[in-house]
């Protein structure tokens, strides 16, 4: 039996304004469920984005013997540029050093006697992973002309683990978020279809098929969650608004670090948005099949 | 048109609803299932419209095996069947015109039908000038006529009334009583649950009565027939084992008396509408 789009439509839309209060209360439901759903996703998305950030901050420092020759000073450099797991590296001078120490270390450094020819050049690598940076110490440790090579292992170890911890909660919050939203959303779902159940076992009465009786619902859903998911895109998206904010004018901080692009945002969104769609058509589909089985 | 054979329900809390039950109704006839409150009526309707699968015997509706139908093939079994309920069961925010024009569009008929259709039964039931009404604005016995015009617009094969005049007053439910003898001089077979003794006795249609679950009486032009009334177990007697004759003077005679000590006024309608059948019969009979 051919179901025409017309009497969907017209049903769909005479039921949600008939039925307005629970039609609000669905919406609102899964727009605050699931904009939370996506302002865990979104953090996730922001710690991920700040680990990325850290590990390319970090450095591996082969300080070469202010005595070093020429030809050392190049060998060195030779190595480092064709190791497949060192990203890039940069030379720095004498005077490149001694006025970073300085800066670093303060007057005291000018004042102690040391003169830029004394402080050592240095090769400056970033690895392609931070965990690298063991293996280029390793290599360099012994070379002709390497004074010590230095990395700030025990800090990129704290912070892969931070992230990685934070990551991982941000997940559990957004599924837990997500398996309680769906509950949600499936009950008001259920309290709607519920209050409608003598409609239903009437045209169940006059020979309806199920189908018949259920595009009707469906369409509902999906108006309710695209409806909800809509506005939880909008809040997510205003959350990221203000984090960026708050990010661009506190250089440094993890805020900073978690600045997200629009694409980011956007694949947010659109998870949100399909998760609405899901739930609110699926669950209708789920909802009305208890009051179909008679 | 329908065969019960051998049937026996019994729900899962152990309760025999059933016990090899055997009828069979011709098509075009008019039968009343009778019995007391936990007799089976119910179940019997229920097993008609599919809302329930017997534990064993066969059912056969419109030349079909409806105990082994499909699944998916049960909402077309129902659109050969109408069906009517002690609560209407109309939906209250639609108005009459809706509440029988829904029956069509659920089932998918175009616009036009619907447009056809719904006003010709409103007009067989004698609702034409409240269409626009809602439910809450009719009284009962039109609310009740709306649920007949609502089983009746796709024209059935089969109409299922269980206990129709329930909450309906003595006058109001022969109003419906003779709804429901039109709509079967149509043609449609019509089953009607109810223990109204007043108007089984009146009608003087087949009477099929449950006890407990199985059929201890099945009488053509039979009465309600209730223990310790002489009268009507009298009446009964006349009206199976008289000749024609005294058929007709069964119909016509008593019953309006009957009547009239129940519903008061009317009588003199109902006698006329008595008499008037029993014309019918005799001229079909001649």
């Amino acid at each position: 039996m051919p179901i025409s789009a017309e009497y969907v439509a017209k049903e769909t839309a005479s039921n949600l304004w008939r039925n307005r209060l629970m039609t609000v209360a669905a919406v609102l439901t899964v727009a605050v469920s699931l904009s939370l759903v996506g302002a865990a996703l979104l953090l996730k998305q922001g710690a991920a984005r700040a680990e990325a950030e850290w590990q390319r901050g970090t450095e591996v420092m082969v300080w070469m013997k202010p005595t070093a020759s020429k030809n050392e000073v190049a060998a060195v450099g030779r190595q480092l540029h064709a190791l497949p797991y060192v990203d890039r590296c940069v030379f720095r001078t004498h005077q490149y050093d001694y006025h970073e120490a300085q800066r670093l270390v303060g007057a005291v450094y000018a004042e102690s006697g040391v003169t830029p020819k004394q402080t050592p050049t240095s090769w400056r690598c970033t690895p392609v992973h931070p965990q690298d940076a063991t293996a280029v110490i390793h290599t360099f440790g012994g070379e002709a002309g390497v004074l010590r090579v230095t990395a700030p292992l025990a800090q990129i170890r704290t912070e892969q683990h931070v992230i990685n911890i934070l990551q991982w909660v941000f997940l559990l919050v957004a599924l837990v978020l997500l398996v309680s939203a769906a509950v949600l959303i499936l009950n008001t779902i259920r309290m709607a279809i519920f209050s409608r159940r003598r409609e239903v076992s009437v045209m169940k009465l006059v020979g309806a098929t199920n189908w018949f009786i259920r595009l009707p619902f469906m369409s509902e859903g999906l108006v309710q969650g695209l409806l909800g998911s809509g506005v939880a895109a909008a809040i997510v998206y205003g959350l990221h608004v203000v984090l960026d904010r708050i990010g661009s004018s506190t250089t440094g901080s993890v805020l900073a670090q978690m600045r997200m692009t629009g694409w980011e945002v956007f694949a947010t969104d659109a998870v949100v948005v399909v998760i609405g769609i899901l739930i609110g058509t699926g669950g209708s589909a789920l909802a009305i099949s208890r009051f179909l089985d008679v | 048109m329908i065969r019960f054979q051998n049937v026996t329900k019994t729900y899962k809390n152990g309760t025999v609803a059933l016990r090899d039950v055997s009828i069979e109704i011709d098509k075009g006839e008019f039968v009343f299932l009778v019995g007391a409150s936990g007799s089976g009526k119910t179940s019997l309707i229920r097993l008609l419209l599919r809302e329930e699968l017997p534990d064993s015997g066969s059912i056969w509706e419109a030349g079909r095996d409806i105990v082994h139908l499909p699944k998916w093939r049960v909402p077309y079994l129902r659109r050969n069947i109408g069906c009517v309920f002690q609560d209407f069961r109309l939906l209250p925010n639609k108005s009459v015109f809706e509440n029988v024009a829904f029956a069509l569009e659920v089932i998918g008929r175009p616009k036009h039908v619907v447009a056809n259709q719904v006003p010709q039964v409103l007009e067989l039931v004698g609702l034409a000038k409240k269409r626009d009404n809602l439910p809450s604005e009719l009284s009962g016995g039109e609310q009740q006529r709306v649920a007949v015009a609502r089983a009746f617009v796709n024209r059935p094969l089969i109409l299922l009334a269980d206990e129709p005049t329930g909450n309906l007053d003595p006058t109001t439910s022969q109003g419906i009583m003779q709804l429901l003898d039109r709509i079967n001089r149509t043609g449609t077979t019509v089953v009607v649950a109810t223990h109204d003794e007043v108007l089984v006795n009146w009608m003087r249609r087949r009477v099929v009565e449950l006890d407990h679950g199985t059929v201890v009486r099945d009488q053509q032009r039979g009465v309600y027939g209730i223990e310790g009334s002489a009268a009507a177990t009298a009446t009964a007697a006349a009206a199976v084992a008289g000749p024609p004759s005294g058929r007709v003077a069964a119909v016509a005679g008593p019953p309006s008396g009957r009547v009239a000590a129940v519903g008061g006024p009317p009588s003199g309608r109902v006698a006329a509408v008595g008499g008037g059948r029993a014309r019918g019969r005799a001229q079909e009979r001649a």
